[in-house]
């Protein structure tokens, strides 16, 4: 085990001390920050902060309660100006005191008509302010708890049979969270995967291999390899995981959503029980091919065909969310290549029932046994052979 | 004491046959050299002794029985193929490698260091391997094969892309393993470096061991029977010579069946035929590689 840990720390450190690795690490997390900031800076900029007025003529703004206060970085709240006539109202818009006007008539209780006057068209959150000061007004007679109630609207809240899972309106994020996770997921596979394809294939490339294998057992050499590459991966993962709730704890003050993020625990169970295998048997599968070829070049080529299964359902997204229990979604969750990213994807739309899960997660871990079995074989049988790839028909031969 | 038995090994790849009921053994503290045309199965034998292929017959014992992962530490290994990790330093490439072979970092680093000032390398210990011309990797991988003070070593063409400098540090160097005990097994096609090296050898050729022994006792087998006589005037006609030809300022004389040496000599000192030089004229290695090269190819 010693040896196997040897090789787990040479593995390791060689991607994650070099400059590449941490220029891809930070890039994308840096990416995403320059474009939300870039956004978050262009609705500031542009945002018009001067005040609306209004000319009530129906009363019911005479004593005006004010907008709570709210602290988050999109919910700041311009002043409200009351006027007493809409001569004095348009003058003011004109001289540019205020950037639009609301005009309620005397009959507005009966018709519940306003009308907006502005010079250019102000942004849709005046409107949605304007309405909400409208409403608090309203509702000053009412009890709080009433007042509350009326303020807070419908929800919709969609609940599965089991009770297990449920979905609203305003919990689109739900949605979203198993697709990022999906995304996430099958980026950080593809990376390990592709960074234990390049070990296997240089050591045969640069001919240590012979002198590796006379040092250690092929086993441990593997196991070696395979952890330390999936490190590599959940580092990454777990780095960018880190950032994305720095990102949250700091989000959350600006954006309601934010603060209700949460993952539910089945969803949070599957995403960890589909990871493991999934990444186990991704890495057998690169170990496979890196030990059959004899050149990186040759060896991308191959494993490029294994990207595409593992991409499909992100391609497949919209026709398995309409029908996440139909045949297509079946099928992808039982071929092991697509049920690592499938299964989460599902588990966000729908209830996979409880059997069907667990059978799906069996064949994940037979392939995942599968495909370690089948490194090993192809590595003995492969890796001090050049040009000449190994065969399928030797790989399954019994005398090989 | 034998270090390696190596008992009718046999392996074929598809229809090839690389090595046929091959056996020999190695004792311990020598120099042995394991000799062959390029493809005549040399590698193959090296792989199934280090258990790197499994022999479709036949049986390896390695100090003192099968090999286990516990005996590695105690082999050193140059290949033929050479190479080693090319994106990293070389000091950490080699570093790498010896803990491989059981050492930890700081035992390591410490018997790299004079490896590295007797190399010419210390100077280039940060550079990454890609960096160094492919002598140097050579010296590096001869380092790597010693670093662990191994008891075996098995070195395939060890002298190959070494200038006569560093071949002789290579030669140095192994003769000083042997002397602390080590066994060395050396495979090559360069004769002269068997003859200066090696006690004892296998010639394989098309996968089959073909010689087998002490070399001074192959080279008295293969003497034949020629003399090599200098002097300072001409050599007078002898009786039993059937052939005389000029050999390097001697004269090399064929001998007729029945005539042995000790006649010819007593005959040149009865005639007061002044001597400079009168010896056997034993084969060269590569005289006799080629002589049983061409054989049993003609046999075929």
């Amino acid at each position: 085990m010693k040896k196997a840990w040897q090789v787990f720390l040479y593995e390791y450190t060689r991607h994650v001390l070099r400059k590449r690795f941490i220029f891809g690490l930070l890039s994308i997390p840096l990416f995403i920050g320059v474009i939300m900031l870039v956004s978050v800076l262009a609705v500031l900029l542009t945002s018009n902060k001067a005040p609306i007025g209004y000319v009530d003529q129906s009363g019911v703004l005479a004593n005006p309660l004010p907008l709570p206060k709210k602290s988050g970085l999109f919910d700041q709240q311009v002043p409200m100006l009351a006027y007493s006539d809409e001569a004095e109202a348009r003058q003011a818009l004109k001289s540019d005191k205020i950037q639009a006007y609301f005009v309620l008539g005397p009959d507005y209780l009966q018709t519940s008509h306003a009308q907006l006057v502005y010079l250019k068209e102000p942004d849709a959150s005046i409107q949605s302010q304007f309405r909400d000061f409208l409403r608090i007004n309203l509702l000053a007679g009412q009890p709080a708890d009433i007042a509350k109630r009326l303020n807070d609207g419908s929800q919709f809240i969609i609940q599965s049979m089991d009770g297990s899972r449920q979905a609203g309106g305003n919990q689109w994020y739900s949605i979203i969270v198993p697709l990022a996770a999906g995304i996430l997921f099958m980026i950080v596979i593809m990376t390990s995967g592709g960074y234990l394809l390049h070990a296997v294939v240089e050591e045969k490339e640069n001919r240590t291999i012979e002198i590796v294998v006379t040092s250690l057992s092929p086993g441990q050499l593997m196991a070696g390899k395979v952890a330390g590459n999936i490190c590599v991966g959940l580092t990454q993962i777990l780095f960018w995981i880190f950032l994305a709730l720095v990102g949250i704890s700091i989000g959350s003050r600006s954006l309601g959503w934010v603060r209700n993020l949460d993952i539910s625990p089945p969803i949070r169970f599957l995403i960890l029980a589909t990871l493991v295998p999934s990444f186990v048997m991704i890495a057998g599968l690169m170990a496979a091919i890196g030990s059959t070829v004899t050149e990186s070049r040759e060896a991308s080529q191959i494993s490029g065909l294994f990207t595409l299964p593992i991409m499909a359902p992100i391609y497949l997204f919209y026709p398995l969310i309409s029908n996440p229990n139909g045949t297509l979604a079946l099928v992808l969750s039982f071929f092991p290549l697509t049920a690592p990213v499938t299964l989460p994807l599902r588990a966000g739309f729908t209830v996979v029932p409880t059997p069907q899960l667990i059978l799906n997660l069996l064949v994940l871990v037979v392939s995942a046994a599968g495909s370690i079995w089948l490194a090993g074989r192809t590595f003995r049988l492969g890796m001090l052979r050049y040009g000449k790839r190994v065969t399928l028909r030797e790989i399954f031969s019994r005398s090989a | 004491m034998t270090t390696v038995e190596v008992e009718h090994i046999r392996k074929t790849f598809g229809s090839m046959c690389a090595v046929d009921d091959v056996s020999f053994d190695v004792e311990k503290g020598g120099i042995f050299g394991l000799l062959g045309p390029n493809g005549a199965g040399k590698t193959t034998s090296i792989r199934i002794i280090l258990d790197i292929f499994k022999p479709d017959g036949g049986r390896v014992a390695i100090l003192g029985g099968p090999m286990t992962e516990a005996k590695k530490n105690l082999i050193g290994y140059l290949p033929e193929e050479r190479g080693l990790y090319q994106d990293i330093s070389l000091e950490r490439c080699l570093t790498y490698l010896a803990t491989l072979k059981g050492l930890s970092r700081s035992e390591a680093r410490q018997r790299i260091e004079p490896f590295l000032e007797r190399f010419d390398l210390a100077d280039h210990r940060k550079k990454k391997l890609k960096e160094l011309s492919k002598g140097m990797q050579q010296k590096a991988q001869v380092i790597a094969t010693l670093v662990h003070r191994p008891q075996l070593i098995i070195i395939d063409e060890p002298f190959a892309a070494l200038d006569p400098l560093n071949t002789q540090m290579v030669k140095d160097i192994l003769i000083e393993q042997r002397d602390r005990g080590a066994t060395i097994i050396m495979s090559t096609h360069q004769m002269h470096q068997v003859e200066e090296l090696c006690d004892r050898l296998v010639l394989i050729n098309k996968g089959k061991a073909v010689l087998y022994g002490k070399l001074d006792t192959i080279r008295r087998e293969f003497s034949g029977h020629d003399v090599l006589v200098r002097t300072p005037g001409a050599i007078p006609p002898l009786p039993g010579v059937i052939e005389s030809k000029p050999h390097n300022g001697s004269v090399r004389l064929s001998l007729a069946e029945h005539t042995t040496p000790q006649d010819i000599l007593r005959e040149l000192v009865q005639q007061n035929v002044p001597l400079e030089q009168f010896e056997i004229a034993m084969p060269t290695l590569d005289e006799i590689f080629i002589q049983i090269v061409r054989d049993s190819g003609e046999r075929e």
